[in-house]
């Protein structure tokens, strides 16, 4: 695009939002009054009346969760409030834990892949991350809590992936998930090959994936040599020493090296999985999870030896052909052989029933409850490595909590409301939008596809 | 020159290996296939009684402990077991505690036109060259031997509509189709049963290729680049068909617009000066414009809707909603024009001025004003999951009963084939699924499934991967 147009691009972008707002105001005159707007949660909330599904210890018939001060304070068929605790009654209804996408590119616009390089380490989803994208809205209507915004698979190292509480109405810094760890996102096979293998560039195929990603990997621990000598120099009280230039790439991919980044892996087939593990050996750094990993169910006992995870679809296939061997027994066989299985969305629309999708898990390979409700909670929950803070209903760890109408384990299953920290952002009684915290600005319509397929596939076309 | 001879044929085995390997991998596929149909019966003539199970016979009601018989390929008994008699020679199955319905019908797939969606070599969607292609027939395309319909149909899934791809107006001419049977012939029931009209953003020829509001490859923009130019390209086109039409009726009157018409956008009216050669192009849409069969319109916002309804309304259509997803404003117009609606993806996502929940809504919204609707699942990846877009559809307020006729009996009435398909009544063609629970929650699993009475071999390519990497012993695996 030309400069020329930019000015008249700034205008179109204005005339939109004020269409929006003219929109949001003619279609919700129902919206709801913004009082709570502001106020921050109540410091005692007592969920009570419902069946509580724990995830870590089991179901409560009739039990009740102790909110204090945003975190859960008790757990039990009964627990002991203060007499003021705002009560809010789910008898008949059904209490969990916020379900929690491990991979996600929600609220990113189209800036999922920097698709310019194979090596991007440097770039940080945050800068990317849109706070106002309806899609979170969605997300949070289906119970959805955190979510690990990754960088797309265009690129062998992509980018470093933000964690976010779906606070959806709060400011952007206000949705961050606050000091979680940091996770990069690694990508193989067919995606890097087409994106650079269409241009004539290198990687474009697998061996030239692997290698580009070793040379990077090698780049880094020479960045570290030299910064190592400098050190070392300094420590000498040598008087010349000059210290190494700063670089960010460099930095980044170090910061693998010395297992400061969870490193997440885009890829579908067995051979990748046992390619990564022995460069991550060479390299020295842990792989925390395979992310897609479609062909866990063949090399399921090697991966879990090494305590690596998975995200993974219930029973996506066949859009390509390193999907082609998916089979929708995957998650359970992988869990069966000891691998820790999350399911996640990749998609602004499954996002939105992760529920559904755990659920499967049960018919495809016989998981329990408890093992269905896991993938979408606390599995997910240490893929982020956020699992001492999320992910179950436990004392101590935050309150961020789903009540729904029905056992969220079906295809009937409604969300009614949604807590984090301890204070409702959804509540689907509630008329227009059901949110808490919005203020009826408008939400951004970015229409990017928010799958690592789609959005590569349009990058390439 | 000789003594390269040796080497020669060395590299001619060497290159012939992989061919030959591929061979040897083909003939044991097609023995595979050849074992797995020698263990299945190999037709349908003795009668099966499904006896004990719960019966939801979708046209008169669920039967809690229920019988149903049948033989050559028909339904010949349904009714409480105490009453329904059993033929002596029929094979029994145990259902007590199963629920039996007859096989789903899915009203839009792309089955058999892809495989493998990121390889165009394997898909036969849509010709994109003009985005008038109604002499396109998908049954020209149909792969029966696709991978994926076994995986779809042991879900429950026993009937689809076959449909192109959506990035032309009219792109071609549906097929319906059973998902079973030796051949391409025996599973088509219905080879051009209705003709898709697509009007819409994605059918604007603007360039940036698929997703960027266009069909467009390669950048090109091109008339029909805007909605005017898509509706008075079909109108032109409608009217190009009823003089051809005309023409091919009455020989002698040559008007001397056929050639006018053919110029100014119709591209399909080359008739000579005679007026009676052939144009396939014209014919395909006569049974159309005459309302032999159903036009299937699809539309996602209300404007787009009325737009094409009024072009329907001028040329007669018989019409067939599709989608609607974003027409919460005109449902009660909608059910004013009395048509059936294919309702979804109910997963499309709502505008940035929609509630959550007011896609989910639609099909209950619909239904509570009477119009007769049905599911699809539209994306190959995910067809054999049809049923739980009527599961979540209950959630947010479609009747229970509704929903399982949105799946049966309504798509049966709204193909035309009603006296053969859509429910557990005697005369019916033996398509029923025998599962472990409610047919639409995500839970179940489908225990038997019969087309034309033959029982299913509950497997595909992904239970032979499943079983060779140790799965076969998962609970709820096999019987």
């Amino acid at each position: 695009m030309s400069d020329a147009l930019l000015p008249r691009r700034g205008l179109a972008i204005a005339a939109i939002l004020l269409l929006s707002v003219a929109c949001v105001l003619a279609q919700n005159p129902a919206a709801p009054p913004q009082s709570s707007a502001n106020s921050g949660p109540a410091n005692d909330v007592v969920i009570k009346g419902g069946t509580v599904l724990t995830v870590t210890h089991g179901k409560i018939e009739n039990g009740s969760v102790y909110i204090h001060n945003g975190k859960i304070a008790a757990v039990g068929a009964t627990v002991n409030a203060p007499a003021n605790a705002q009560v809010i009654d789910a008898t008949g209804k059904f209490v969990m834990p916020g379900i929690i996408d491990s991979h996600s590119h929600l609220a990113l616009d189209s800036d999922v892949n920097e698709a310019t390089s194979p090596v991007t380490p440097a770039m940080k989803m945050i800068d990317a991350f849109e706070n106002t994208a309806k899609g979170l809205y969605h997300a949070l209507a289906g119970g959805v809590t955190s979510l690990l915004l990754l960088h797309g698979s265009a690129n062998m190292i992509g980018g470093e992936a933000v964690v976010i509480k779906n606070k959806f109405g709060l400011s952007r810094d206000q949705m961050l998930f606050p000091n979680a760890p940091r996770s990069i996102k690694f990508a193989s096979g067919e995606n890097p090959k087409r994106v650079y293998g269409s241009r004539n560039q290198l990687p474009s195929t697998r061996m030239g994936n692997f290698e580009v990603q070793r040379a990077a990997l090698q780049e880094a621990k020479d960045y570290m040599r030299e910064w190592d000598d400098y050190n070392a120099k300094v420590q000498r009280g040598e008087k010349d020493a000059r210290p190494p230039k700063k670089d960010l790439k460099l930095e980044q991919l170090a910061d693998i090296l010395r297992g400061k980044l969870l490193v997440q892996i885009h890829c579908y087939r067995a051979d990748e999985f046992l390619t990564e593990m022995a460069i991550a050996k060479e390299f020295g750094y842990k792989v925390r999870a395979f992310h897609h990993a479609l062909e866990m169910y063949k090399v399921a006992d090697k991966v879990a030896a090494e305590g690596v995870g998975i995200a993974t679809f219930a029973d996506w296939w066949g859009y390509k052909y390193e999907a082609w061997d998916a089979i929708p027994w995957n998650a359970v066989m992988s869990m069966r052989k000891g691998v820790k299985v999350a399911i996640k969305s990749d998609s602004n629309d499954y996002v939105r029933r992760l529920n559904q999708e755990a659920a499967k898990t049960m018919r495809y390979g016989g998981a329990t409850e408890e093992e269905a409700l896991k993938m979408i909670t606390l599995n997910a929950a240490w893929i982020i490595g956020v699992d001492d803070r999320v992910g179950s209903l436990d004392v101590g760890k935050d309150a961020d909590i789903t009540i729904w109408d029905k056992h969220p384990l079906s295809s009937y299953a409604r969300v009614e409301k949604v807590l984090i920290d301890g204070d409702v952002y959804f509540d689907s009684s509630l008329p227009g939008y059901g949110l808490t915290k919005w203020k009826n600005a408008p939400m951004s319509d970015s229409q990017g596809e928010g799958d690592d397929e789609g959005v590569v596939a349009e990058e390439v076309r | 020159m000789r003594r390269y001879t040796l080497p020669l044929t060395i590299l001619c085995v060497l290159l012939a290996l992989p061919i030959l390997a591929q061979t040897s991998r083909k003939t044991d596929s097609k023995r595979a296939t050849q074992m797995q149909m020698a263990n299945a019966p190999q037709d349908n003539t003795q009668p099966v009684a499904i006896r004990g199970g719960k019966l939801l016979t979708i046209t008169h009601g669920v039967i809690d402990n229920g019988t149903v018989v049948m033989e050559n390929g028909k339904i010949t008994a349904v009714g409480p077991s105490a009453s329904v008699k059993i033929p002596g020679n029929a094979r029994v199955i145990d259902a007590n505690g199963m629920t039996v319905y007859p096989g789903l019908i899915d009203s839009e797939t792309n089955m058999g036109l892809i495989e493998v969606e990121a390889d165009q070599m394997t898909t036969d969607l849509v010709e994109i060259s003009d985005e008038i292609m109604p002499h396109m027939h998908v049954a020209d395309a149909f792969h029966a031997e696709s991978e994926r319909i076994p995986v779809v149909r042991v879900n429950g899934i026993t009937n689809v509509i076959v449909a192109p791809g959506s990035a032309d107006t009219l792109p071609g001419q549906s097929a319906f189709a059973q998902l079973d049977g030796r051949d391409r012939d025996e599973m088509l029931m219905i080879k051009d049963i209705a003709l898709p009209l697509n009007f819409g953003p994605e059918q604007r020829r603007r360039g940036g290729g698929p997703g960027a509001g266009g069909g467009g490859r390669g950048g090109e923009t091109r008339y029909p680049s805007t909605r005017m130019g898509l509706a008075a390209q079909l109108r032109q086109t409608f009217l190009d068909a009823q003089d051809y039409a005309q023409r091919q009726a009455n020989p002698q009157s040559s008007s001397a617009d056929g050639q006018e018409s053919a110029r100014s956008g119709g591209r399909g009216g080359r008739n000579g000066a005679g007026g009676n050669k052939r144009d396939l192009k014209l014919e395909a849409l006569l049974p159309y414009l005459q309302g032999k069969k159903p036009v299937v319109v699809a539309a996602h916002d209300s404007a787009d809707i009325e737009t094409v309804m009024n072009l329907a309304k001028e040329f007669n259509l018989k019409v067939i909603l599709n989608h609607v997803t974003h027409s919460q404003e005109i449902l009660d117009e909608i059910a004013s024009w009395k048509v059936p609606v294919i309702v979804g993806p109910i997963y499309d996502a709502p505008r940035p001025n929609e509630r959550y929940d007011s896609v989910y809504s639609l099909p209950g919204e619909l239904a509570k004003r009477g119009v007769k609707i049905a599911f699809a699942s539209y994306r190959v990846e995910h067809n054999r999951n049809l049923p739980y877009a009527a599961g979540y559809a209950v959630a947010f307020g479609l009747p229970y009963e509704e929903a399982l006729k949105a799946l049966t009996i309504n798509p049966a009435e709204m193909w035309g084939v009603a006296d053969q398909l859509g429910s557990l009544d005697v005369g019916k063609t033996a398509n029923v699924v025998v599962a472990n629970g409610d047919p639409l929650d995500v839970k179940t699993d489908v225990k038997e499934v019969f087309i034309r009475g033959r029982q299913i071999p509950m497997e595909n390519r992904q239970t032979r991967l499943r079983d060779q990497y140790g799965g076969s012993n998962l609970p709820g695996v096999g019987k």
